[in-house]
C-alpha cells in the first residue's frame, strides 16, 4: 500500500505539472459549508462519499469524528464546518464525505472532510484566482490560496496541504 | 299637878323591843325625844320639845309616884317603876320607865329616860297598885313594921359587920370574966389573943369591902359618864375580882357600842351629805310621813314651784316643810296616809301640782324586823318637759296632717330642749320647703307648665327627690315634643296618605279596565296556544325525517374517510418510492462525481469520460431535481388529503351533532307540545284569576277610598292632638309655633300630592328646627 500511495503521489505531482503545463486550467472540486462555497483542487480528492457512521476514537477534538475504514485504510474523519465553526452539522443520507490526500514531500496523508453537500467540478483559468483578502471570510485565510468566482457565485480556494498539515502539527500538539 | 284630858280606854301597845328614850333638862323640859317616843306619843316632835315631860303624864297615874321618883332623882338615884302614859289622843300605854340623873363633870346637867315594853304581869300589878294608892289603900313605899324591916335590911354593911362582931365578942367577954374570976391566965392569954385576932380580920374584911364597893360604885358612876376603861384590879382572885371584871367588860363592851353607833353616824352623815347635794330631789319622812330630810335638789324644786303650789295651798312654804307632814300636799293622792300605808315598794305616779307636772317615787324605809320607819320620796318636775313633749307632739300630729307651717316657740326654752326645738324646726323647715317646692312644680305640672325646676339644695332622699323630679320634667318635656313631632308627622302622613289612597283609587280603576283587557289577550293567546300545539307535531315529523337524512350523511362522511385514508396510504408509497429515487440520483451524482475526479486525474485520457461523467451528473441531478418535485407534490397531496380527512371527520362529528340536536329538537317540540297544552290549562286558569282580580281590584278600589276617608280622620285627629299638646308651656318653644302649623295642617283636609308634597317640605323645615333646638 505504501508503494502504491507514492505512486499516487506521483502521478499527481507529474499530473499537475502536466496540466499547468499544458494550460492554465484548473478542476475544482466545489462544496458547500453552511452558505459558503469552498473548492478544493480536484487531483487532492480521492474519493466522494456518502456519509457513514464512523467509529470514534477517544481523547481527540470536537471536530474529529472518528475514523472509518476505507477498503482497508483507516482514515480520520473531520467535520469541517465544526472545525471553521460555520454551522451546527446534521448527519442526513445527503451529507457527504470528501476524502482528501495530500502530497507533501514523501508523506503522503488521507483524511476524509464532511461537508454539506458536494456542489460541482468547476474549471477555473489560473488567470481568475484572486489573492484571498484579509478579513471578509470565516475560515482564517491561512486555509485560502484564493476566490474564484463562478456563475455569480464566490468559491473559496482551500489549500487541501496546509488544511492537513495544520491538522497534523494539531495533533502533534496533542 | 297637871291634868291631861281627855282620856280613852284604848291601849296602844309597845311592841317589843322598843325603847322609848327622852332627855330632860333639870326642870323636866324635854330637849330630846327619839323617834319611837314621837311615834307613840301621838304629838309632833316640834310639840313636844320643849315643852315639860308631864304633857304625857296619864290623869289615872298616882301623884305619889312621880313625887317618888323625883324624890328618888334628887338623891342621884335611878329610879324605875311602871308608868301609865297618854297619847295626844287620849289613848293610854304601859312602860317600864328607867330614870337616871345625867352627869357632866360629876355634877348633875339633866335627866335620862329610856321606857322599856313591860310585859302584862307586870301592867297588871301595877294598875292594881296604883288604884290601890288612888283608893288611900296602899302606899308606893312600905309602912310599920314593913318599913322597919327595910330600914333594918338596908342597913349600911360596915354597921351590920360591927352589930355583928359586937354579938360575937358577947361570950367571948363574958367567958374572959369567968375565966379571969378562975384565974386560968393562959387560958384568958389564949381567948384574948384570938379573940383579937378576930376582930382584926372582921375590921379587915369590912374596910375592905367598903372599899371595894365605894370604888366599884365610883367606877359604874364613871361608865355613865362614858369613861370606858376603868383602872380596876382585874387580876383579884375572890369574888371582888370577879365583880371588877364583870364591870370592866360591860365597859369596855359599851365603849365598843358607842364607837360603832359614832361609826354608823358618820356613815349616815356622809350618806346624808350626799343626799343632800344629790342632783334628784330628795324628801324623807319619819314613820309617821313627817319630813326629816329635804336636799338641796328639793329646796330648789320647790322654791322654783312655790308661788304656784301657794295658789293651790296657801299655807305651803320651803321653808316650813321641814317637818310638815307629807301630806301637806294635800291634793297628792300618792302622799295620802293610806295609800302610804299600802305601799310596800317603790311606786311612781305622775301628777299635776299646781300647773306642775311632778313626778313622784315614793319608796317606804324598812328596818331589819320589816318595821316601817319612814319613806323616801323623790321629786322630779317634769313640767318642761312635759310641756315640750305635748308640743312636739302637736307639732307632729300637725305634720302629719299636712300642716307644716307650725314650729315650737324657742323663746321659753334652753339648753337641751331649746337644741331639740331648734333641730325639729329645722326638719320641719327641711320638709316644708321640699313639699313647697315638689308641690309648685306639681301644680305648675297641672297646669301644663314644663318651664319650672326645683333649683334649692337638699341632701340625701330629699336631694333624689328634687333630681328626679327634675328629670321627670325633663323627660316629660322631651316626650311632649317628641309626641308634638309624631303628631305633626302623623298629620303630614296622614295627608299624604289620602292624597296616595285617592291616587291608588284611580289607579286601580285602570287596572280594573285593564284586567279586561287581559282577559281578551287571554283567549286569543288561548286560540294561539292552540295552534301553536298543532305546530308542534308537524314540526315533530319534520324533526324525525331531518334526523335519518342527518344519520345517512354520517355514513357518507364515514366511507369518504376510509377513502382519504387509503389514498393517503398510496401517497405515503409514492413519497418512498421518490424517495429511492432521489437515493439513486444522489448515489449516482456522487458516482459521476467520483468518475469526474477519476476523468480529471487521468487527464487529457480521461477528458471524454469526464464529459460523459459531466452527464451523467447532469442527469443525475434532473432525476433528483424531478424527485425532489415530485416529493413535493406528493408531500401537498399527502397534506391535502389529511386537511381533507380532517374536514371529513369535522363533518361527520357536526353531522352527529346535528343527529343529537335534531333528537333533542325533537324532544323540546315534545316539551313544547305537553307546555302547549298545560298553557292551555294555565291559561284557563289566569282568565279565572283574572276575573278574581278584577272583583278584588273593585274591592281595593272600595278599600282605598275608605282608607282615603280613614286618612283624613286621622289628620284631623293629629291636628286635635297637636292642639292638645299645645297645653304644655315648654322651655324655648312656645305653643304659638305648634298651633300655627296645626291650623296649616287642618287648613287643607283634601290636599292633592302636589299640596302634600309642600307640607311635607314644611314639616321637615319643622324638623331642622326641632333639631336645632
Amino acid at each position: 500500500m505504501t508503494e502504491k500511495n507514492e505512486i499516487d503521489a506521483v502521478e499527481n505531482e507529474t499530473g499537475a505539472k502536466r496540466n499547468s503545463d499544458t494550460s492554465n486550467i484548473i478542476q475544482y472540486l466545489s462544496f458547500v459549508l453552511g452558505k459558503e462555497e469552498y473548492g478544493v483542487d480536484i487531483l487532492r480528492v480521492q474519493e466522494i462519499r456518502s456519509w457513514e457512521p464512523v467509529s470514534r476514537v477517544p481523547n481527540v477534538p470536537f471536530y474529529e469524528k472518528g475514523v472509518v475504514n476505507l477498503r482497508g485504510a483507516i482514515v480520520p474523519i473531520i467535520d469541517l464546518r465544526e472545525r471553521f465553526s460555520l454551522s451546527k452539522p446534521e448527519y442526513t443520507p445527503l451529507t457527504v464525505v470528501v476524502v482528501l490526500q495530500t502530497g507533501s514531500g514523501s508523506h503522503t496523508r488521507i483524511m476524509g472532510v464532511v461537508v454539506d453537500s458536494v456542489s460541482d467540478v468547476i474549471s477555473i483559468e489560473r488567470t481568475d484566482i484572486q489573492s484571498a483578502p484579509d478579513f471578509g471570510t470565516k475560515v482564517s485565510n491561512e486555509f485560502i490560496n484564493g476566490l474564484v468566482s463562478v456563475n455569480e457565485r464566490m468559491v473559496m480556494l482551500l489549500d487541501v496541504d496546509k488544511l492537513l498539515l495544520l491538522e497534523v502539527l494539531e495533533q502533534n500538539d496533542y | 299637878m297637871k291634868i291631861n284630858m281627855p282620856i280613852t280606854n284604848n291601849e296602844v301597845v309597845m311592841k317589843s323591843n322598843t325603847i322609848l328614850v327622852t332627855r330632860t333638862d333639870l326642870k323636866g323640859v324635854i330637849t330630846f325625844a327619839n323617834d319611837a317616843f314621837v311615834d307613840i306619843s301621838g304629838y309632833s316632835r316640834e310639840e313636844l320639845i320643849g315643852s315639860s315631860h308631864n304633857i304625857v303624864r296619864h290623869p289615872e297615874m298616882p301623884a305619889a309616884a312621880f313625887e317618888d321618883m323625883w324624890r328618888t332623882l334628887k338623891q342621884n338615884r335611878p329610879w324605875q317603876g311602871m308608868v301609865k302614859n297618854r297619847t295626844k289622843s287620849g289613848d293610854f300605854y304601859w312602860v317600864n320607865a328607867n330614870a337616871m340623873p345625867l352627869f357632866e363633870n360629876n355634877a348633875v346637867k339633866g335627866y335620862l329616860s329610856v321606857r322599856l315594853t313591860p310585859s302584862r304581869a307586870e301592867i297588871d300589878a301595877a294598875n292594881q297598885l296604883y288604884r290601890k294608892i288612888n283608893a288611900k289603900e296602899a302606899t308606893l313605899h312600905p309602912t310599920g313594921l314593913a318599913a322597919a324591916r327595910k330600914f333594918l335590911s338596908e342597913i349600911s354593911l360596915g354597921k351590920k359587920l360591927a352589930i355583928a362582931c359586937t354579938l360575937l365578942m358577947l361570950p367571948n367577954i363574958l367567958l374572959l370574966r369567968e375565966l379571969l374570976s378562975s384565974e386560968s391566965y393562959l387560958l384568958i392569954g389564949a381567948l384574948g389573943v384570938s379573940t383579937l385576932i378576930a376582930f382584926w380580920i372582921m375590921a379587915h374584911v369590912t374596910q375592905s369591902t367598903r372599899n371595894f364597893f365605894v370604888s366599884a360604885v365610883h367606877e359604874l358612876f364613871r361608865l355613865s359618864v362614858n369613861e370606858f376603861s376603868p383602872p380596876l384590879n382585874l387580876t383579884r382572885n375572890d369574888q371582888f375580882g370577879d365583880l371588877f371584871r364583870g364591870i370592866y367588860v360591860a365597859g369596855v363592851k359599851l365603849g365598843d357600842d358607842i364607837a360603832q353607833a359614832k361609826q354608823a353616824n358618820s356613815n349616815s352623815l356622809r350618806i346624808i351629805q350626799g343626799l343632800k347635794y344629790a342632783e334628784c330631789s330628795i324628801l324623807i319622812t319619819n314613820a309617821n310621813s313627817e319630813i326629816i330630810f329635804v336636799n338641796q335638789a328639793a329646796e330648789q324644786l320647790f322654791l322654783r314651784a312655790e308661788k304656784d303650789i301657794q295658789t293651790a295651798i296657801p299655807s305651803f312654804s320651803v321653808q316650813k316643810l321641814l317637818g310638815s307632814p307629807i301630806d301637806i300636799f294635800h291634793n297628792v293622792p300618792a302622799l295620802q296616809k293610806e295609800a302610804l300605808d299600802k305601799l310596800q315598794d317603790s311606786k311612781t305616779s305622775q301628777f299635776d301640782l299646781a300647773g306642775h307636772t311632778m313626778q313622784l317615787t315614793v319608796k317606804p324605809v324598812f328596818e331589819v324586823n320589816r318595821e316601817r320607819i319612814g319613806y323616801v320620796a323623790e321629786w322630779l318636775d317634769r313640767t318642761t318637759e312635759v310641756k315640750i313633749e305635748g308640743e312636739i307632739e302637736h307639732l307632729v300630729r300637725a305634720i302629719k296632717q299636712g300642716d307644716l307651717g307650725k314650729r315650737i316657740n324657742l323663746n321659753d326654752k334652753n339648753g337641751f330642749m331649746k337644741s331639740l326645738s331648734t333641730n325639729i324646726n329645722e326638719l320641719t323647715d327641711v320638709i316644708e320647703n321640699v313639699f313647697n317646692d315638689i308641690n309648685h312644680i306639681i301644680a305648675k305640672l297641672a297646669e301644663g307648665d314644663l318651664t319650672n325646676s326645683i333649683h334649692s339644695d337638699y341632701q340625701g332622699i330629699y336631694a333624689q327627690c328634687k333630681d328626679n323630679m327634675n328629670d321627670a320634667i325633663v323627660k316629660i318635656s322631651e316626650f311632649i315634643i317628641q309626641i308634638r313631632e309624631a303628631a305633626d308627622f302623623v298629620n303630614t302622613s296622614s295627608q299624604e296618605m289620602a292624597s296616595g289612597n285617592n291616587n291608588l283609587s284611580n289607579r286601580v280603576e285602570q287596572q280594573a279596565a285593564s284586567l279586561e283587557e287581559t282577559a281578551a289577550s287571554m283567549q286569543e293567546l288561548s286560540s294561539t296556544v292552540v295552534s301553536n300545539a298543532e305546530n308542534t307535531k308537524t314540526a315533530t315529523v319534520v324533526v324525525k325525517s331531518a334526523a335519518e337524512v342527518a344519520e345517512k350523511g354520517g355514513e357518507v362522511v364515514k366511507s369518504a374517510i376510509a377513502a382519504m385514508q387509503a389514498i393517503n396510504e398510496s401517497s405515503n408509497r409514492i413519497a418512498e418510492i421518490i424517495g429511492v429515487i432521489d437515493e439513486i440520483a444522489f448515489q449516482t451524482n456522487l458516482l459521476a462525481l467520483n468518475a469526474s475526479v477519476e476523468a480529471a486525474r487521468a487527464g487529457e485520457q480521461g477528458r471524454g469520460f469526464s464529459v460523459v461523467a459531466t452527464e451523467v451528473r447532469n442527469l443525475a441531478q434532473r432525476s433528483a431535481t424531478a424527485a425532489k418535485q415530485s416529493n413535493e407534490l406528493i408531500q401537498n397531496s399527502v397534506q391535502e388529503v389529511r386537511s381533507g380527512t380532517a374536514f371529513v371527520n369535522e363533518t361527520g362529528a357536526a353531522l352527529m351533532e346535528i343527529v343529537d340536536s335534531i333528537i333533542h329538537v325533537g324532544t323540546i317540540v315534545g316539551h313544547i307540545t305537553s307546555a302547549s297544552n298545560e298553557q292551555s290549562a294555565g291559561i284557563s286558569q289566569v282568565n279565572q284569576a283574572v276575573s278574581q282580580m278584577d272583583d278584588i281590584t273593585q274591592q281595593n278600589a272600595a278599600l282605598a277610598e275608605q282608607a282615603a276617608a280613614g286618612s283624613m280622620a286621622m289628620s284631623e285627629q293629629a291636628a286635635k292632638m297637636t292642639h292638645l299638646l299645645n297645653f304644655f308651656k315648654i322651655n324655648g318653644k312656645s305653643p304659638a309655633a305648634f298651633s300655627a302649623k296645626a291650623k296649616l295642617a287642618t287648613s287643607k283636609p283634601a290636599a292633592n300630592v302636589q299640596s302634600a308634597a309642600n307640607s311635607k317640605v314644611a314639616v321637615n323645615a319643622s324638623f331642622d328646627e326641632w333639631e336645632e333646638f
